[in-house]
């Protein structure tokens, strides 16, 4: 009795490791299918059971995709063009505001904060509508610059950015004040080289975002020579899904290295970003 | 935040100066690209405007208007589930998982389990739709294919008039539970043991213990969470797009496909600048009622 209950209580207590490790499985799966699938052939591919290892290694799929009638390739150039210059904007933009707003004293500061702060509330598809007449109104519709010309600055960029100059001592800027050095050189030589690290936070979830966007990119641009990556996917696809799977597989696969590039190498570097302000009551 | 006056020095004059400066490209960008364009659909949804003829001022009409409007209920109805769903489903999955994860684990299985639970959130939400609507197609998708060979029958995920949405929300949830269970990790490594030791020391079991001690500790995260999973469930798009297309019918159509198909399909911009108005107005009120229960159920130290 005394032994059955020990052994009853040893196998609850593996109990929590099994959900995770079932959980885990469940996360990983879709990725794994995804990666069979897109080196099977159209034949092998609907296959059930499912393959779930990529044997034999087949890249068929993958030139299919880059040279389609949907160029995954130009999509790929697209994305990665629209992602960069985004990314580069906002590196400039968001820092220097994020610091003017944690550390320099200037007329209208509160205020500006304030509207800032309002404007992470509103969501695009409230404002969708007058961008698209903005864009219109330029010419820019099925533009790349759509895309680019709204992104280059964003109040989730500047507001991180300014909590982390908000955490740097102030007598480290003091000496460096003291020693004559004009503000821009303070922040210039000073603070944003110890920014360093929120730098890269902001880069990788500025370009991830940037990347997976959806819905700007449906509305603005409407030729496939000028789709970005998600959109190429979804015209792969058909209205009726009846594409080729094998070969959405594989385009989706190139669609998803980036993210695969950071959850290997970068998790740690944007983790804290993403969670910091959570956390703190 | 720094309340003296600034001195009229040369120093303070070129700070000044240099903040201006600093901050000017961001706001130029947010007055033409955020605040200009949110004032500019706000006068849009008192208009008839279908972007070939000018915009005509029609008052409430677009507001009466979809008051009796049958899809727009629907539409809505389903967005609120959603909503629903979502702040439920990824929390407490979220939390649950980071509960399970904040015990001890053999090795490095903690910080390996953590990123693999967080990694689909760094997925955009069209490509991981992408790959679901294969695994759930009902006569090839591999999700039928297990069920049936554990004896269920099939599900037509995608097509179903309740199925379709349940799709959805899995898909929707499985992509989002890791970024609230990381939330959720950080918080919990902030509680401190000695506080739960002396609760057990007390004689208060594991759940109390959990339920007085634990969960008042970490509610800025649960707040933050929440806010964070209704203000993203309201805006959903693309998931339903790819895998259900809003159908059948309008069966698992969100507010904002509609607003959408009303602004760029059918151009009656007017109407759906004012469906895009009140869902500004229900997640700012939203946001706002939460952020004033805060004080009653969020913890300070």
């Amino acid at each position: 009795m005394n032994r059955a209950a020990s052994r009853l209580s040893r196998l609850l207590g593996l109990l929590p490791l099994a959900l995770l490790l079932t959980g885990a499985v469940a996360m990983l799966a879709p990725f794994v299918w995804m990666f069979a699938t897109s080196m099977q052939t159209p034949l092998t591919a609907y296959d059930l059971p499912p393959h779930w290892l990529p044997l034999p290694l087949r890249t068929q799929n993958y030139a299919d995709a880059l040279t389609g009638p949907v160029s995954l390739m130009t999509a790929l150039f697209n994305s990665t063009v629209i992602a960069i210059l985004v990314t580069v904007g906002q590196l400039i933009t968001c820092p220097m505001a994020g610091y003017a707003f944690a550390r320099l004293r200037f007329p209208g500061r509160g205020a500006l904060l304030v509207t800032l702060l309002a404007s992470l509330m509103v969501p695009v598809q409230v404002t969708v509508i007058p961008l698209f007449l903005l864009m219109r109104g330029l010419h820019l519709v099925d533009n790349p610059a759509s895309l680019i010309l709204p992104g280059l600055t964003g109040a989730f960029g500047v507001f991180l950015m300014r909590q982390f100059f908000l955490t740097l001592p102030a007598e480290i800027l003091e000496a460096a004040r003291v020693d004559g050095a004009s503000p821009w050189t303070v922040y210039r030589r000073v603070a944003l080289p110890l920014a360093k690290p929120s730098l890269a936070a902001l880069a990788i979830i500025t370009f991830l975002g940037t990347w997976n966007a959806y819905f700007l990119p449906s509305i603005f641009l409407n030729s496939v020579n000028h789709a970005t990556m998600p959109l190429a996917l979804v015209l792969m696809l058909g209205p009726y899904k009846t594409g080729n799977v094998a070969m959405i597989m594989a385009a989706t696969t190139m669609a998803i290295v980036p993210a695969f590039a950071v959850f290997l190498f970068a998790q740690k570097w944007i983790v804290s970003s993403l969670t910091q302000s959570g956390v703190k009551g | 935040m720094h309340s003296q006056r600034p001195s009229k020095t040369p120093g303070s004059r070129r700070e000044a100066w240099t903040g201006i400066a600093f901050v000017l490209p961001s706001v130029i960008g947010f007055a033409v690209f955020v605040l200009v364009p949110l004032l500019v659909a706000l006068l849009l949804s008192f208009t008839q405007y279908d972007i070939i003829n000018p915009p005509r001022w029609v008052g409430l009409a677009n507001f009466a208007r979809m008051a009796s409007d049958h899809r727009m209920t629907v539409t809505w109805g389903n967005t609120v589930i959603y909503v629903a769903a979502a702040v439920l489903l990824i929390n407490g999955l979220g939390l649950g998982a980071a509960v399970l994860l904040s015990r001890k684990l053999p090795g490095s299985m903690r910080t390996v389990l953590r990123s693999v639970y967080f990694f689909p959130s760094l997925v955009g939400l069209a490509y991981v739709s992408i790959i679901w609507q294969a695994l759930m197609q009902r006569d090839t998708g591999i999700v039928n294919y297990y069920i049936t060979l554990m004896g269920g029958s099939r599900v037509d995920w995608l097509n179903g008039t309740t199925a379709a949405m349940i799709s959805v929300i899995v898909v929707d949830t499985w992509r989002n539970v890791g970024f609230t269970m990381l939330v959720y990790v950080s918080a919990l490594q902030e509680v401190s043991i000695t506080l739960l030791e002396a609760a057990q020391i007390d004689g208060a079991g594991p759940w109390r213990t959990f339920r007085r001690i634990t969960l008042p500790l970490i509610s800025p995260a649960i707040f933050f969470n929440v806010t964070t999973v209704t203000i993203g469930a309201f805006q959903i798009y693309e998931s339903i797009i790819v895998l259900t297309g809003g159908g059948p019918g309008d069966a698992s159509r969100s507010i904002v496909m509609y607003l959408a198909e009303q602004a760029f399909h059918q151009y009656n911009m007017g109407y759906a600048s004012a469906i895009g108005v009140s869902l500004f107005v229900i997640i700012l009120a939203l946001t706002a009622l939460q952020f004033m229960l805060r004080g009653k159920w969020v913890h300070h130290e």
